[in-house]
């Protein structure tokens, strides 16, 4: 579950003003966001370039804290002074798909993959069998000893979302996770983020692709210069 | 061990991140001067121990007019006696004169001396019969004539009426008693006896200095020590800026992290401190070697002790080093790779730790 309240976010100096600009202060990435999303709920996070889709899923990852409002994340409030390790722990449970993949250039797939795992210092041979699944799972099982360099975009792109699902987290967010990627992949993708959602995991998709929003309908976040516009939560 | 395995797979490849080779050079270059510099102190302790040692136990005592009979055989009149103590510039003589009937009641070691014997003769047998002597030496003429020839020439010392010298090697920490002295007072009135108290003071007041000097260098190497290591440490940051951000976004706590880059900078440390400490050991034999003579043997007396090096006496030394040199020594030698390490561990836990406080 994820519940924001009256959020605001700004980058650097939060007295940073700008003299005669708009309304909204440039620095001001979110301002006053509230809504929440049940555990299994899947939305779409919509709204054109700045808006403030990538700030909100940062703060939702935990790679920011808001500067006032409320946010909690799993039953867990994350304020500012919540303690680094619990944030580190918290963020074991929030699977994060980014438009650049972030898989590390060195490390084959399966090792790619493994990393949420290991970092949780599971057995190396339960560590196996899982990439072993998930890897099947989304289609990479003849690809697992390639370095990320050697697979397409959708393929990593896929071996993305088995990093960020394999130790079966409470959240998945995905940011931008088809940008660039042929239609068919595009669907694939996200037809993956729906079973992941359908298996109990609150997903939230920042996307501005919008037939692929009409081809998936759910509910949509919909941001405009930092402040929610419209929130379809209430939509079955 | 499939953990540590796993570990090693987490996309840090520290072994490219860190600057392994100058790392371990400069940590061997550190770890070189700190095991000299240490060696350097052990050994200025040992010798001025050992001097200082020396210096205590020696007493001399000249007595003039040594080829008369005993004053208290000619004159039976009152003794004086000189005492003096050496103060690197000259002796100060503090005379104190006794009445006759005193010194006799005082005299114990007398009896020693014959009624035949002249002065010196007399005074060289009270202190052999003294019980705090271990040694007692007459110089003879040519050993004054060695003593004096920086002065008088080779030939100007026999035309001077001269004292005879006396040199008495007391027992550790042993003192020529008042008995002992009023008989010298009383054979030979003027004596002058001279002890090196002054002298050991003031050598042991050098070792002092110098190992405070030795310990503010070693402070400085192991600072500089840690600046490199931190210096190196933040290179590897930097160069695995993304994947630390990518391990951070999966949920690595700062001490994973951290622990990462202090166990590979501990190991380059440790491995930098055993060159530097082995490529200090031929150095420190050759020194060892040089040292034989002033040592006056024992501990660090390797090889003939003449100067010049030879490969073969260095490696005879190197080979007797473990078994001959003070445990001091071996001690912290051992202690300069492992204290290398752990400055290396420390410092790159708090690098990586503080570097870390920028992500939340």
């Amino acid at each position: 579950m994820i519940r924001l309240s009256n959020v605001t976010w700004r980058y650097g100096s939060p007295t940073r003003r700008v003299a005669g600009g708009r309304s909204a202060d440039p620095a001001t990435a979110l301002s006053g966001v509230t809504f929440s999303v049940p555990q299994g709920g899947f939305r779409w996070l919509l709204g054109p370039s700045g808006a403030g889709k990538s700030s909100l899923l940062r703060l939702l990852h935990l790679e920011a804290l808001p500067q006032s409002g409320e946010l909690e994340i799993l039953g867990t409030h994350v304020g500012v002074d919540v303690k680094r390790a619990t944030l580190a722990r918290l963020r074991q449970r929030v699977g994060m798909v980014h438009q650049d993949f972030r898989l590390m250039p060195t490390l084959s797939i399966s090792d790619n993959v493994a990393l949420p795992l290991r970092l949780e210092r599971r057995d190396e041979a339960a560590v196996a069998d899982e990439v072993a699944a998930i890897l099947r799972w989304v289609g990479l099982s003849e690809r697992s000893g390639a370095l990320p360099a050697e697979l397409s975009g959708g393929e990593q792109q896929r071996a993305a979302i088995a990093r960020a699902v394999i130790a079966r987290p409470g959240v998945v967010l995905a940011d931008e996770p088809t940008n660039a990627l042929e239609e068919s992949q595009s669907s694939r993708i996200v037809g993956m983020l729906r079973e992941v959602s359908a298996l109990g995991a609150t997903v939230i998709v920042a996307t501005h692709n919008d037939a692929l929003v009409r081809r998936f309908p759910a509910p949509a976040l919909r941001l405009e210069r930092g402040r929610l516009t419209t929130d379809e939560s209430s939509t079955p | 061990m499939s953990e540590a395995r796993g570990r090693r797979r987490d996309g840090l490849a520290l072994s490219r991140a860190l600057p392994d080779r100058s790392l371990l050079a400069m940590v061997a270059a550190m770890s070189l001067l700190a095991s000299l510099t240490y060696a350097g102190a052990v050994g200025a302790r040992a010798l001025s121990s050992r001097w200082a040692a020396g210096a205590a136990n020696l007493v001399t005592v000249q007595v003039p007019d040594p080829e008369k009979l005993p004053a208290d055989t000619v004159s039976g009149s009152a003794a004086s006696v000189s005492k003096a103590t050496a103060h690197g510039d000259g002796a100060s003589s503090a005379s104190s004169a006794l009445p006759a009937s005193q010194v006799e009641k005082q005299s114990g070691g007398q009896n020693a001396a014959k009624p035949d014997m002249t002065r010196a003769a007399a005074i060289e047998a009270v202190l052999q019969a003294s019980p705090d002597t271990q040694l007692v030496h007459r110089l003879n003429a040519s050993e004054i004539d060695k003593l004096l020839a920086p002065w008088l020439g080779a030939a100007g010392a026999s035309a001077l009426p001269l004292p005879a010298v006396i040199e008495v090697h007391l027992f550790h920490s042993a003192k020529l008693s008042a008995d002992t002295i009023a008989s010298i007072a009383k054979i030979a009135p003027g004596s002058l006896i001279e002890r090196n108290d002054a002298w050991r003071v003031r050598l042991l007041d050098i070792a002092r200095s110098l190992l405070a000097c030795a310990a503010l260098a070693i402070l400085l190497v192991g600072a500089i020590g840690a600046a490199v290591i931190a210096m190196a440490t933040r290179l590897g940051l930097g160069a695995r800026r993304e994947s630390i951000e990518i391990l951070h976004g999966l949920g690595a706590v700062d001490g994973y992290v951290a622990s990462r880059f202090a166990r590979r900078v501990a190991g380059l440390s440790l491995a930098g401190g055993m060159a530097g400490t082995l490529l200090a050991l031929p150095p420190l034999a050759g020194i060892a070697r040089l040292m034989a003579p002033l040592s006056g043997g024992g501990a660090l007396n390797f090889g003939s002790g003449e100067t010049g090096f030879s490969i073969a006496e260095t490696m005879t030394a190197l080979t007797t080093l473990w078994g001959e040199t003070p445990p001091a020594l071996l001690w912290g030698l051992g202690v300069v790779p492992f204290a290398a390490a752990f400055i290396g561990w420390i410092t790159a836990q708090v690098m990586v730790r503080v570097w870390l406080r920028r992500l939340p």
